[in-house]
């Protein structure tokens, strides 16, 4: 498995998959829905899987000495390794926003979903969605690319209208307290996705392993 | 015991059928596998390598079944399938330095001695290469991890024809120090300078698997020709002007 991730990110990992890293600083814009700083980062892993395929990498790799679902496998892991890059950033940058920054005026009148725990839950949801769609429909043919990205796009996008829509939901204004109020059910709630996102995605790498090792190449 | 054998190997595509494909290669022999395009030649090689799933049929390397051993196996044999054709755009170094990771018997002497002998730039990217350098660089890829069976798909394909002979003295050499090779070809004359046996497929169905010598003075008896390209024409060729006149 070592060669193997040492293979994604020497050969098959396009740079813009850190390149849109940086979207994780999106976190820190007011106004704006940050939610779509979740979307990039799986955006920047969507242009490694592109940028490989056009490397006929499957073929490469499945040639290697390794078992056929090794190659899911390590796919699975590059995409979960800058997953949680990302994830670290926007957590450091919502902590930012929570304490130091807690009372900035744009923060305070922000209509739009601030930096909380609950924002961190969404955006491990979202991609969980990128691992169960994209990459589980990525490995039906190993090939195709389009269309399981777009039903990722689809489910993305109603996650973010989702946790957008939250706080204005009478009753659960209290998730877009800048400082984060009720911090007991917002982790309780992150906790709740982390483990949602580690099931789902251990489930979606379980059923490509099946679905790739019948694909003839 | 034989480092391949494989039995009753079938698969349907649409519009094809592998036949019950069945033959076996002996430590240290040259098999040359030839057949016209689209007799099955590179779907018995995928099925071999795992990489197409057979419907029915066993393959066994080194007596070991490829289904339950395939990463063991993986590590014995060395597969080049005509020029590089991944990660065009990598410097020769890079996919050298990550191709070495995944062998246990990587030897970078040979690896070097290879490049050498194949005048090929580590500096330059796949991309920078004809397309018989390319297939050179597939084969020092493939010959660098000390490999018991290559497996070879249209490996002199591309080449010159001084890069060719230098090839089929390096499989001689090779055969010589005890590493079988089975390999596919178009350019069957390669064939008769070094092969000591012969599968011929045709149409998905295996017509012979038997020592090079005794195939040609066969054929040779029964008026087929007296070379493989007589013998394949003699067998396979079809009238397309026959065919427009119906």
């Amino acid at each position: 498995m070592t060669s193997l991730l040492n293979k994604e990110f020497r050969l098959a990992a396009s740079p813009l998959s850190w390149i849109f890293l940086v979207a994780a600083g999106m976190t820190l814009l007011p106004g704006y829905p940050i939610l779509m700083s979740a979307f990039f980062v799986c955006f920047g892993v969507f242009h490694s899987f592109q940028n490989a395929r056009e490397a006929n990498d499957v073929l490469y790799t499945v040639l290697l000495p390794i078992r056929k679902q090794d190659f899911v496998r390590a796919k699975f892991a590059f995409t979960c390794c800058i997953q949680i890059l990302g994830f670290v950033l926007m957590a450091a940058l919502t902590a930012l926003r929570m304490t130091a920054l807690a009372g900035a005026k744009p923060y305070v009148s922000n209509a739009l979903m601030n930096a909380t725990p609950l924002f961190l839950a969404f955006a491990l949801l979202i991609f969980t969605a990128f691992n169960v769609f994209f990459l589980g429909g990525f490995f039906r043919t190993a090939y195709k690319l389009g269309i399981p990205f777009l039903f990722f796009g689809i489910a993305a996008l109603v996650l973010i209208f989702v946790g957008e829509a939250l706080h204005f939901v009478p009753g659960l204004e209290f998730f877009n307290a800048p400082g984060g109020e009720r911090p007991g059910l917002q982790l309780g709630i992150l906790l709740a996705a982390a483990a949602v996102y580690a099931l789902a995605t251990w489930g979606s790498c379980r059923a490509s392993m099946a679905r790739f090792e019948k694909i003839d190449l | 015991m034989n480092v391949l054998e494989v039995q009753g190997l079938c698969k349907t595509y649409p519009g094809f059928r592998l036949q019950g494909v069945s033959f076996s290669v002996a430590p240290g022999s040259i098999m040359g596998f030839i057949g016209r395009n689209g007799a099955g030649k590179t779907t018995t090689l995928k099925s071999l390598l795992h990489v197409v799933h057979p419907d029915a049929g066993e393959i066994r390397f080194f007596g070991l079944d490829v289904n339950e051993h395939e990463r063991e196996i993986k590590q014995r044999i060395g597969y080049a399938g005509g020029a590089v054709d991944f990660y065009k755009r990598k410097p020769i170094r890079v996919l050298a330095d990550v191709t070495r990771s995944f062998f246990d018997n990587w030897d970078d002497d040979a690896y070097r001695r290879w490049l050498d002998a194949f005048s090929l730039d580590e500096r330059k990217t796949p991309a920078q290469l004809s397309e018989g350098m390319r297939v050179k660089l597939s084969l020092a890829l493939a010959l660098s991890h000390h490999a018991e069976l290559l497996i070879l798909d249209e490996p002199t394909s591309g080449l010159d024809p001084v890069s060719r002979e230098e090839l089929l003295d390096a499989f001689t050499f090779l055969r010589g120090t005890g590493v079988a090779i089975l390999f596919s070809t178009h350019i069957t004359s390669d064939l008769e300078k070094c092969a000591d046996d012969i599968s011929y497929i045709s149409g998905g169905k295996l017509l012979a698997s038997e020592p090079l010598q005794g195939f040609l003075s066969r054929c040779a008896a029964e008026g087929a020709g007296t070379t493989l390209d007589e013998i394949m024409v003699h067998f396979e060729k079809e009238s397309l002007y026959d065919k427009f006149a119906e």
